[in-house]
């Protein structure tokens, strides 16, 4: 492999012309012969008139002879009808006739004139033969160009760009051998194939994909990853001269496009540097333009989905609460009724009002749990006194604490932490009724918050009681994870994973420890950088 | 509480879409001595509040017709006839904004009947009241407030109290049992430039809460409405 250097396109002439091999010799042949039935048909044409024209008048027809064949057929059958139009014409026309002898000295002017003219002619004609033959390649590979940048620009996927750029390379460099390949990055840098479209039949494609050895997809990955064009024909066990060239988009690599073609054809892709360049861009300019309407498309489905998922969600949890309101409010009115209900239809009622609460309990934290899982919960994140959750917590938990009473101890200067006071309130009231569930009889439950050296805050909730399992202790935090398994105590793990994935949207961690005699669970978030509270002038 | 009505039963205005929920609030109400008017919707439930006069009025703020929040603002714009809303529990801010608007009070769905019935108790007693306050001299727990002097005793130890506390102080007793917005009390004690500045808001409240309250990490009588507010209760 070696980077390619930058050239002219010097080499491009030529390469229109082979169009291959075979048919390049019988030309060759053909204008050899040319060259010789010129110089022949001069010949016949000067001998009837030799009478009357003077010899050096004669050498004008084998220039015009040499001057049409250089036109014709190029420089060496120009050449070769110079060198032989000097020989048939010291041979026919110059004495002694018949033989190359030259009795006349002046004569030998005249043979190096006319060969210098000849040679002079051919050389001219030459130039402009491949001045003509440049700019008609030129042409066509402007008209290549333009027909690619049109048929890309309205190309709808990779598949398409690939189609087009194989067909320009087709007619760029015509031959058996001539494939392209494209590959585009996937999520993780690797390259891929482009995968064909499904609507269109899979017909056997010149560049179907997946057909390149391993060493041309490696060399291909390490293109993308130096951004260097590299050549190479000792790639392939096929007879191809590989071009891998880095597609550079406007904002990032867009992948890699190879260009094979027919070993002998090599100095002709060579030397195109210039239009593989430019080939490269439009493909590149093409795949990024695919990329960011992919993006667009993602980003509006994306949108679609979630606003059908919000939808859902609130439908549900409307649709839900309206007739738990119902049950749970008919249920409580019938305990106030005038006269009391008699004895057990009063418990009846308690007992359905009772189920309609837990029942509430579990659809809000399904709910809950359904919403941060959708990931896109929106911390509505504020500074406030850690005291403050703690106490709207404890309030919300009401009678489930009355057995077990809460002691809450605070360092005197705890810096104001930044929360979204709603979503933690949920995990200190989940993490506090777990907490009274599996706490011993009559104990108490603390509540201690410290700052760390490390610039976080931890909050520690510790009951008395069996602790968590020990052997499950890492997964208590899982969804439908319970501490004891078909225990009495209510509930279906959610409570607890609520807690973790509200505590990590805050960037902060939640663990649980056994301790001596009980459990603690650790509440632990970064400080940030509090705002400063003016103290007031007192007055 | 009918011993303590006037002749005239209070006309509570039902506004709810769910007829389960408003055949037990009426119930319950009636059961109260209320008279209940129903209205199913937003629209109807405005025209019903103009033509019937309602002493309280009792909103759900889900209903399919339009938002509570716009209700409120309308209904405020003629009535300052107490505004008790029912909401969903998710939707904080609907409920902040009908609060922000004027509403007096909120029940997160599903809610108690007893609790239903004490703030509709509540709110019609302070309706009958008026807003002036009719005692210079407050007491809560071992707390006693004294306006006319702007004393502040704890146990019938003089308390200091700076000007914000004290100011804060009594927006809150001024609305005792109700629900105050953050807004609206950064906007009494601060003034309308500070309604952004919650955390102000939240530190002075924590500093109230330790001179006066015994555990203020338990508060009893300065409560926090998460996401909402504060509530003073004696």
């Amino acid at each position: 492999m070696r980077p390619i250097p930058p050239s002219p396109l010097e080499a491009e002439s030529e390469s229109a012309d082979a169009l291959s091999e075979g048919r390049e010799g019988r030309v060759k042949w053909a204008s050899m012969l040319g060259a010789l039935g010129a110089c022949g048909f001069a010949t016949l044409l000067a001998w009837p008139l030799s009478g009357w024209l003077h010899p050096v008048n004669t050498a004008m027809l084998y220039l015009l002879a040499v001057a049409l064949v250089a036109h014709r057929w190029g420089r060496y059958p120009a050449v070769l009808a110079a060198f032989l139009g000097v020989a048939a014409f010291d041979f026919c026309f110059v004495a002694p006739r018949g033989s190359f002898a030259v009795h006349d000295a002046e004569f030998i002017l005249s043979f190096v004139v006319m060969l210098a003219v000849g040679l002079i002619i051919s050389h001219l004609a030459e130039g402009l033969r491949a001045q003509t033959r440049e700019a008609r390649a030129q042409v066509r590979q402007t008209q290549a160009m333009y027909q690619l940048a049109s048929t890309l620009a309205g190309a709808l996927s990779p598949a398409q760009v690939q189609a087009a750029t194989s067909a320009m390379a087709a007619s760029q460099w015509p031959g058996p051998h001539t494939r392209t390949a494209l590959w585009v990055p996937d999520d993780t840098s690797t390259l891929q194939p482009i995968a064909p479209d499904p609507d269109t039949a899979p017909t056997a494609s010149r560049s179907a994909p997946g057909t390149w050895s391993a060493n041309v997809l490696r060399a291909a990955q390490a293109c993308y990853q130096s951004g260097h064009a590299q050549e190479s024909s000792q790639l392939d066990e096929q007879a191809h001269s590989l071009l891998l060239i880095p597609l550079k988009g406007a904002t990032r690599m867009r992948g890699v496009m190879l260009l094979a073609v027919d070993t002998r054809q090599q100095a002709s892709l060579h030397g195109a540097v210039e239009l593989t360049q430019a080939l490269a861009s439009l493909v590149a300019a093409a795949l990024e333009r695919l990329h960011f309407v992919a993006v667009a498309h993602q980003t509006q489905l994306e949108i679609s989905s979630e606003r059908l998922r919000s939808s859902i969600l609130s439908a549900l949890s409307h649709d839900i609460r309206t007739p738990l309101t119902a049950l749970y409010g008919t249920a409580d009115a019938l305990l106030l009724v005038q006269p009391p209900l008699q004895e057990p239809a009063r418990e009846l009622a308690t007992s359905v009002r009772d189920q309609a609460l837990r029942l509430n309990h579990l659809v809000i934290k399904l709910l809950d749990m359904a919403r941060l899982q959708s990931g896109h919960v929106t911390l509505k994140r504020e500074w406030q006194p850690l005291e403050e959750v703690i106490g709207s917590s404890i309030q919300s938990l009401g009678s489930a604490l009355q057995a077990h009473p809460v002691k809450v101890t605070l360092p005197g200067a705890m810096p104001l932490v930044n929360i979204d006071a709603v979503l933690f309130e949920r995990v200190l009231a989940n993490v506090l009724d777990n907490a009274a569930k599996y706490a011993s009889e009559g104990s108490a439950i603390a509540m201690q918050a410290q700052v760390t050296p490390d610039a976080h805050w931890q909050l520690v909730v510790r009951n008395e009681g069996p602790g968590f399992p020990p052997d499950r202790i890492e997964r208590v935090f899982d969804l439908f994870e319970r501490g004891t398994l078909e225990s009495n105590v209510p509930g279906v793990g959610l409570g607890l994973a609520i807690c973790k994935a509200i505590v990590e949207a805050h960037g902060g961690h939640i663990s649980a420890h056994n301790v001596a005699n009980g459990a603690e669970v650790h509440i632990t978030l970064p400080l940030g950088q509090p705002p400063s509270i003016e103290a007031e002038v007192s007055a | 509480m009918t011993s303590t009505l006037t002749q005239q039963a209070p006309l509570v205005l039902l506004v709810e879409d769910d007829p389960h929920i408003r055949r037990f609030v009426r119930s319950a109400l009636e059961s109260e001595g209320c008279r209940v008017a129903e209205a199913e919707t937003l629209a109807r439930g405005l025209m019903d509040a103009a033509s019937r006069k309602p002493d309280l009025v009792i909103l759900d703020l889900g209903l399919p017709d339009g938002l509570g929040h716009d209700f409120v603002v309308d209904f405020r714009h003629w009535s300052q006839v107490p505004v008790l809303i029912l909401s969903a529990r998710d939707s904080e801010e609907d409920k902040v904004q009908a609060l922000d608007a004027g509403a007096d009070d909120y029940l997160v769905k599903p809610f108690s009947v007893a609790e239903l019935l004490a703030r509709a108790r509540a709110m019609l007693r302070r309706a009958r009241q008026g807003t002036r306050m009719e005692e210079p001299v407050l007491s809560f727990g071992d707390i006693t407030v004294d306006l006319a002097r702007r004393q502040v005793t704890k146990s019938l130890e003089a308390l200091h109290l700076t000007p914000i506390e004290y100011r804060l102080l009594c927006a809150l007793l001024a609305h005792e049992g109700r629900v105050l917005t953050h807004r609206q009390l950064l906007r009494e004690v601060w003034g309308p430039n500070a309604v952004e500045s919650n955390h102000y808001l939240r530190v002075y409240v924590g500093h109230l809460r330790h001179k006066l309250e015994q555990d203020p990490a338990q508060p009893r009588h300065l409560l926090t409405e998460t996401g909402v507010g504060y509530r003073f209760q004696r």
